[in-house]
């Protein structure tokens, strides 16, 4: 029963969700407004349980002394005193909410981002190296779109920028295009064999 | 060890700091290279400034992502509030990440000081933050009515009794929805909101992903897109240029440079050039790479030369 329950659950309304899609009758309709209401009911429960899970990983961290345990505090005071904050003072501008949001998110998620532009840099210098014909394709390729992206490149000669639209219009188009129908094509493949009852790996354990 | 032994094995400290020092100088003295706009921007733009005036039509602002992306997307949002604001063009916005809502309040309290005559409920509404699991009902309900499917706003004020939804019901009242985001393109709102109630969409992105825009531009699915860093500075020129001063867009203007003359750079305020000057930063960080390029390749050559 514990698989059987949501096995039946997923491929009832699979069903339906498809059969909503293609028959806009008043009964599909309602059937869906009413789905999305329980949505928002059950969307809070899954955060409740983000928080609880959270909570317990890095307690049993702090008590176990596990590798890097004193950062499982940090993870903690800030989970709790950023919601305190929220909760007790609200969240508009010139809340404490507000004030650690501009001063300690938002300094530490701009610097973890621009970490990228160095270890670009250094990988480019160290690993970007013309050792076939794909890679030196690649190479050349990576040179003018790095020129066309800014204004050098135009002062340089409008035939970069010009080259770097052709690179992305044409090639990348090209691939981006098939890469997506392949994924599409997955997706739909994947679905009917959930909603079939063939892929049940989502259960999780073994059979 | 000779000299391309040393080069090939340079610590990569050395490669930081270059890096750094790449980045800083131009930020603190700006180089004021120009801005050439984009098709993929200059339709963005062309879209959102056909709903000047009008009371019938908004724009709605997506906010998908974290202060990690501000700095290249940030930007985009001040740059598209800025020319909302200067057009009269009613603007919503949403964010569906818990940062993003605070991200969506910043940028508004930023842009408001100049605009002191726009009011909430008004001219703007940011619904706040609605959580990303119900971002599909959200999306689908809005093509029936957008003050059910969102209910209340940021302030808690029920939706369909503010001012801004008089003659606002549901898409056809959505000049063009932009998603802001580091890792997806508005790809929802194609999937649900373009495919099944045909509202234009249009998206704000990092340059890592810009590439995946293309096969959606070309088929029209996004009507533009904002791609980087670069992507934002093409933008805030042309609010520079044609929203603040009230003209319409003339690709022929673009390149008019008597025209382009009245809007020197040192004019505009801070805030509304920073991708600008950014771009800067950028120009010399990619030539700085290229070289790096270059000069790894003539090492491994030189070394694999002599091997043999």
């Amino acid at each position: 029963m514990k698989r059987q329950l949501p096995l039946i659950i997923v491929i009832g309304l699979g069903f339906l969700f498809v059969i909503h899609v293609f028959v806009p009758h008043p009964i599909s309709q309602d059937f869906f407004d009413w789905f999305q209401k329980w949505i928002k009911v059950i969307s809070p429960f899954a955060l409740s349980l983000g928080i609880m899970s959270l909570t317990t990983v890095h307690y049993h961290k702090i008590k176990k002394k596990a590798p890097n345990w004193p950062y499982s505090y940090v993870t903690l005071i800030g989970l709790y005193v950023t919601a305190l904050t929220g909760f007790i003072w609200g969240i508009e501008e010139g809340t404490p909410f507000m004030w650690i949001f501009r001063n300690l998110n938002v300094p530490m998620g701009a610097t973890m981002f621009s970490l990228l532009a160095f270890y670009i840099a250094s990988a480019a210098y160290k690993a970007f190296r013309a050792r076939n014909l794909e890679a030196t394709v690649l190479l050349i390729a990576a040179v003018i779109v790095m020129l066309g992206r800014v204004s050098i490149g135009n002062a340089i000669s409008h035939w970069i920028p010009d080259a770097t639209i052709w690179l992305l219009n044409v090639p990348n188009l090209a691939a981006q295009r098939g890469i997506g129908l392949g994924v599409g094509l997955g997706m739909v493949a994947t679905s009917l064999k959930i909603i079939l009852g063939i892929e049940r790996s989502y259960l999780g354990g073994g059979d | 060890m000779n000299f391309f032994e040393r080069m090939q094995n340079l610590d990569r400290r050395y490669i930081f700091i270059l890096v750094a020092v790449a980045v800083i100088l131009p930020l603190i003295f700006p180089l004021g290279l120009p801005t050439y706009p984009t098709p993929p921007v200059e339709s963005m733009f062309q879209h959102i400034d056909a709903a000047s005036n009008r009371k019938d039509k908004a724009i709605l602002m997506s906010i998908a992502h974290d202060p990690s992306t501000m700095p290249e997307l940030y930007p985009m949002e001040i740059s598209m509030l800025r020319h909302c604001f200067e057009r009269n063009i009613k603007v919503f916005l949403i964010g569906f990440f818990p940062q993003a809502a605070a991200i969506a309040e910043m940028a508004l309290k930023e842009v408001l000081e100049d605009y002191p005559d726009k009011s909430a409920g008004v001219d703007y509404c940011n619904f706040g933050f609605k959580p990303s699991a119900i971002m599909i009902p959200i999306i689908l309900g809005m093509g029936d009515d957008i003050s059910k499917a969102i209910e209340t706003d940021a302030q808690g004020n029920k939706l369909e009794n503010l001012p801004i939804m008089q003659n606002i019901k549901n898409y056809d009242n959505i000049q063009m929805v932009v998603e802001f985001s580091g890792g997806s393109f508005g790809g929802v709102w194609i999937t649900y909101a373009r495919a099944k109630f045909g509202v234009d969409v249009g998206c704000g992105i990092t340059a890592v992903i810009a590439a995946q825009t293309y096969p959606y531009l070309q088929t029209g699915q996004l009507k533009g897109s904002l791609g980087g860093l670069k992507g934002a500075a093409e933008y805030e020129k042309l609010v520079d240029i044609f929203a603040k001063p009230q003209k319409t867009f003339s690709r022929k203007k673009l390149t008019d440079k008597q025209y382009l003359k009245q809007f020197p750079l040192s004019k505009t305020t801070y805030k509304y050039k920073k991708a600008r000057i950014g771009m800067d930063a950028q120009a010399v960080v990619h030539i700085m790479i290229i070289v790096f390029i270059i000069l790894g390749n003539i090492g491994y050559f030189v070394m694999k030369g002599q091997k043999k």
